[in-house]
């Protein structure tokens, strides 16, 4: 198979090389060899199946070009409503995850102790029996921590784990819990509302991160274009801010560098500025709830804790009051204190202030797709870890840990205390597809398929006007020995309770589910199934034309505002640590996808490593130059990495993006960079029990030795000097800086 | 442009066109991954890449400007330009640089000899030189394209427009008997790109958007002065 294929790439190299000269297309045409009788393949001809994207939690639409069995190419389907043929780097990277040499290739049980990381292949056979037995005779609870599912898989995980009288929680590094606390209290509703930002005139992001990875990317992206340049005659006005300059505030009108913390006491000011105006289009009923809660501040009191003059508030509560369409939205820096919860309660009820809710260009909410019955699983927070492993502990209960595509040995801080409820575990089972820091310490691993060789299915809800169920189907043979999560989640609750009940496979689920869902709902309900469902895997799913909207109703906006809190005495540790999710390696999940690790990061250009981020007046001062390596201490550790200087970045603040640092993960990602997170001070968002990521105050020492720093960017360029195309075009503008 | 029309009843040339709309770009860098995926674009590794020798077709430049805290960060993604008056041809021995009919500056990697002046000539940087073989650690091997040729050791490689996904398109239009219609041919990195900022099309259809998007106010080549004379058009970034 092998040496065909080799031949067959080769005489497609010659035709490829052909196509710049002209007049030779047809001799060359001939020389490509039919070499697979398969009837079904065309040598050289591509087929491209849809199906949906997995390498976060957006859903988004793909079609992959398949060649003679093997993926090729994944791109955005142009049919589906998120994406619409759009999708991200780490959507198309996806690719090198299917082909990934370090994937595990079969079930694996560990032997030896922990810490060797020896582990022996094994069969199925032998693999399943295992685990069932070890969850019939386990004494203590069975705990599942598994990345956020979606659609019928969540239904057979959740069902096998309430057969066994488990718990299942969703872990994810981000998941933007203070946001998600208070839309509930606002607005009394679970999941995320939609931010319609297309229609939007004048947005203003408290450090969301919307441009970079978060809740979902293309679809802001998408979004993004037509608030700019997509409506003839408007172009909706940005203003980003956040204390550091990231790749989102880069595109932004004008950012607005804030002291950590106190995006809430600026929303709180603006707010203020807004109610005493009288530009409020509240109901007078609602007034009083308002009043008291932007009420209480100062505008002096706002500009001297936030860093942001006078004048530059008064101009963003006119701005934002004067405004068509205002939009104003928070997340990422915002969820990252420990007041994150009112902070964002204070951000959304400046939409609620100006009458933005429910209209084109503000907050909306539409009907979810009828699909959608996933049970409600809670999030695993960070404080929630912290009380499972004190709670066990102190019960002397050893739990039996199952782990599904999630690392939260990687992502979770030491200080949480992550290790030690892994530490406690009777016994731990993995069904992840890679050795990463969390998966590394399984007794037994049954890896599941990749995404593009397993069925499944996915409802689009959150942060999204769209509504769609997408389906995703396997695209080339299971490379290894491998098994879906749904197959194996079936094949275990079998085992357990004895009954050859149930479904007989996890496809014939989904598509069991999907028959039930179109004859109740479709207007196709009198046709053949069949070909309904050929015409829904040809499509990559079912959504609708038009959606229903749902109003959104104001429920409470009673809060008080808390100052942040810090770990670390000004004296010791006179910075803020900044961490933040490196854009293209995502919490690391993308770092071991070469692609990824070589794509340059846009702000720095570095690649295949990590560095801090300080602004070139506090390296000045400090003696740090480019390219060191810097030691950054917090009460809690340090970190090691090669400084930036970083122009947009506030002198008091390091920075350092997250992702690198991985101990393990394969070849690609293992012992390269640090990890940030392993220095973080275990405080939370009161309310939701989110880490306060960014809560932790450091100091800098320098090492005086050169680290690891690779930047693309030519040397000397990277302070501001700019580089020759734009210095020969503008030589005022960009050589005004050295 | 006259002179461009050909016989009456014979199809049109193509010129192919890109537009890149600087108030829509984000640096996503979607459209680099893309890229790679595409066409065969070899991993370099980190050592290699210190040494300055990792291949990107397409780049995206950023830009600081001013002062902390009137700091402004500006994008600029950058690929070869396809310069009608390429500084990369004339200078190239052995012709493995030159222009189609269609207006792209191809690379004949069969007749490329490594002497690096057409590299040197381009004042974009949009050429780039293999210093080694590319290397697949298995099986990634398997995603390669089979329609792009995998660049080997002392070969000049550089942005082909997707010249294999123009070829597709109009073997596609040929097979339904029909001319290519505006949109349906594009590149790796304008399929990709989230916020439309990149736009490709045929430059003598005066309908497509990519024509019409040119004629824009807020149009400019990179490097005008030098009189190159770019296939890419950039729309300056708006700021208030």
């Amino acid at each position: 198979m092998d040496v065909k294929r080799r031949t067959f790439l080769h005489a497609l190299g010659l035709t490829a090389a052909g196509t710049l000269l002209p007049g030779c297309d047809k001799e060359i045409r001939r020389l490509v060899p039919y070499i697979l009788p398969d009837d079904e393949i065309v040598p050289g001809v591509a087929d491209w199946y849809a199906s949906t994207c997995g390498e976060c939690d957006a859903g988004c639409g793909i079609i992959v070009k398949v060649m003679e069995g093997r993926a090729k190419k994944i791109e955005g389907n142009p049919l589906h409503p998120v994406n619409q043929g759009k999708l991200c780097a780490q959507g198309q990277a996806a690719l090198q995850r299917l082909y990934n040499p370090d994937r595990l290739q079969g079930p694996l049980r560990r032997t030896g102790a922990q810490a060797e990381h020896r582990f022996t292949p094994v069969s199925w056979d032998e693999g399943l029996p295992e685990l069932a037995d070890r969850i019939r005779h386990t004494k203590g609870p069975v705990i599942m921590i598994s990345r956020p599912l979606s659609g019928t898989l969540a239904d057979v995980v959740s069902h096998f784990i309430e057969s066994v009288k488990g718990s299942l929680y969703f872990y994810d590094p981000s998941p933007e819990l203070p946001l998600r606390a208070a839309v509930r209290q606002a607005f009394g509703i679970r999941d995320l509302p939609a931010y319609d930002m297309a229609e939007a005139d004048y947005v203003l992001s408290f450090g969301a991160p919307f441009l970079e990875q978060w809740l979902s990317p293309v679809s802001f992206g998408i979004a993004f274009g037509r608030m700019r340049q997509g409506r003839k005659n408007r172009r909706g006005h940005f203003v980003h801010i956040e204390p550091r300059l990231s790749l989102t505030a880069a595109s932004a009108d004008r950012w607005l560098p804030i002291r950590p913390g106190m995006e809430g006491l600026l929303a709180l000011g603006i707010g203020h500025l807004l109610l005493s105006d009288h530009r409020s289009s509240l109901p007078a009923g609602r007034l009083p709830a308002y009043e008291s809660l932007y009420g209480g501040v100062s505008l002096d009191d706002v500009a001297k804790h936030t860093d942001i003059s006078q004048a530059d508030i008064k101009g963003l509560a006119k701005s934002f009051a004067e405004a068509d369409c205002p939009l104003a939205i928070g997340g990422g820096t915002a969820c990252a204190h420990t007041n994150a919860f009112e902070s964002h309660l204070a951000i959304l009820g400046l939409n609620s202030i100006v009458g933005n809710i429910n209209r084109p260009g503000g907050i909306r909410r539409y009907q979810s797709a009828g699909l959608a019955t996933h049970p409600k699983v809670p999030w695993l927070s960070e404080r929630r870890i912290k009380e499972l492993a004190q709670a066990l502990e102190e019960t002397d209960q050893r739990p039996l840990l199952l782990l599904y595509d999630c690392n939260p040995l990687f992502s979770a801080p030491p200080t949480v205390p992550i290790q030690r409820l892994f530490d406690h575990a009777s016994y731990i089972a993995s069904f992840s597809g890679s050795l990463d820091e969390s998966t590394v310490t399984a007794d037994l691993i049954l890896p599941d398929h990749h995404r593009l060789e397993t069925w499944g299915d996915h409802v689009i809800g959150e942060a999204s006007p769209h509504r769609a169920a997408s389906l995703v189907q396997p695209v080339v043979v299971p490379l290894f020995d491998t098994r879906g999560l749904g197959d194996t989640m079936i094949d275990l609750t079998r085992r357990l309770d004895g009954s050859h009940s149930g479904p007989d496979s996890f496809p014939q689920l989904i598509k069991d589910r999907w028959q039930r869902f179109h004859t109740s709902h479709s207007s196709r309900a009198h046709e053949p199934f069949q070909s309904v469902w050929e015409d829904l895997l040809q499509q990559g799913g079912l959504w609708e034309s038009t959606v229903t909207e749902q109003r959104l109703h104001l429920s409470s906006s009673a809060a008080n505002y808390q100052p942040p809190q810090f770990d670390g005495e000004a004296v010791d540790f006179p910075l803020y640590f900044y961490p933040y999710p490196a854009p293209s390696l995502g919490q690391g999940r993308g770092a071991n996808l070469p692609w990824l690790q070589e794509l340059p990061d846009t702000m720095t250009s570095a690649v295949w490593g990590s560095w801090i981020e300080i602004n070139p007046a506090t390296a000045q001062a400090m003696g740090i130059q480019q390219g060191e390596l810097v030691r950054i201490h917090s009460r809690h550790g340090s970190v090691d990495a090669p400084a930036v200087h970083y122009p947009g970045l506030r002198p008091d603040v390091i920075a350092m993006p997250i992702g690198q640092g991985h101990t393990d993960y394969g070849r690609y990602a293992a012992r390269r960079g640090a990890n940030p997170m392993t220095i973080l001070a275990p405080l939370f968002d009161k309310k939701s029990g989110a880490l306060a990521i960014g809560a932790t105050m450091v100091r800098a020492e320098p090492l005086h030795v050169p680290g690891h720093l690779i930047l693309l960017e030519k040397p000397g360029t990277t302070a501001g000097g700019g580089s020759d195309l734009i210095s020969i075009e503008r030589p005022r503008s960009s050589n005004a800086r050295t | 442009m006259e002179d461009k029309q050909g016989p009456p009843g014979e199809p049109r040339p193509h010129r192919w066109q890109m537009v890149i709309d600087l108030d829509r770009c984000t640096g996503c860098e979607a459209c680099v991954v893309a890229c790679h995926a595409e066409n065969n674009i070899r991993l370099s590794g980190p050592r290699e890449a210190a040494e300055g020798r990792a291949i990107n077709w397409i780049r995206i430049e950023r830009y600081w400007e001013g002062e902390y805290p009137d700091v402004k960060a500006r994008f600029m993604p950058v690929l070869c330009q396809h310069c009608a008056d390429a500084p990369c041809e004339p200078v190239c021995p052995v012709y493995a640089s030159y222009h189609t009919p269609e207006g792209l500056n191809a690379q004949v990697y069969n007749r490329c000899i490594g002497v690096r002046y057409c590299g040197n000539n381009c004042p974009y940087t949009a050429r780039q030189f293999n210093w080694f073989d590319p290397q697949w650690d298995p099986p990634l091997e398997q995603q390669l394209n089979p329609d792009v040729t995998v660049r080997q050791n002392g070969i000049m490689e550089k942005c082909t427009f997707c010249v294999q996904r123009i070829r597709q398109g109009k073997e596609q239009a040929e097979r339904e008997g029909r001319p290519v219609r505006d949109g349906d041919i594009t590149p790796a990195c304008v399929q990709s790109c989230p916020t439309t900022a990149l736009v490709f099309g045929d430059g003598n259809d005066p309908n497509s958007r990519v024509a019409i998007m040119a004629k824009s106010g807020r149009g400019f080549h990179l490097l005008e002065s030098l009189g190159t004379h770019p296939a890419i058009t950039y729309l300056k970034r708006l700021d208030e």
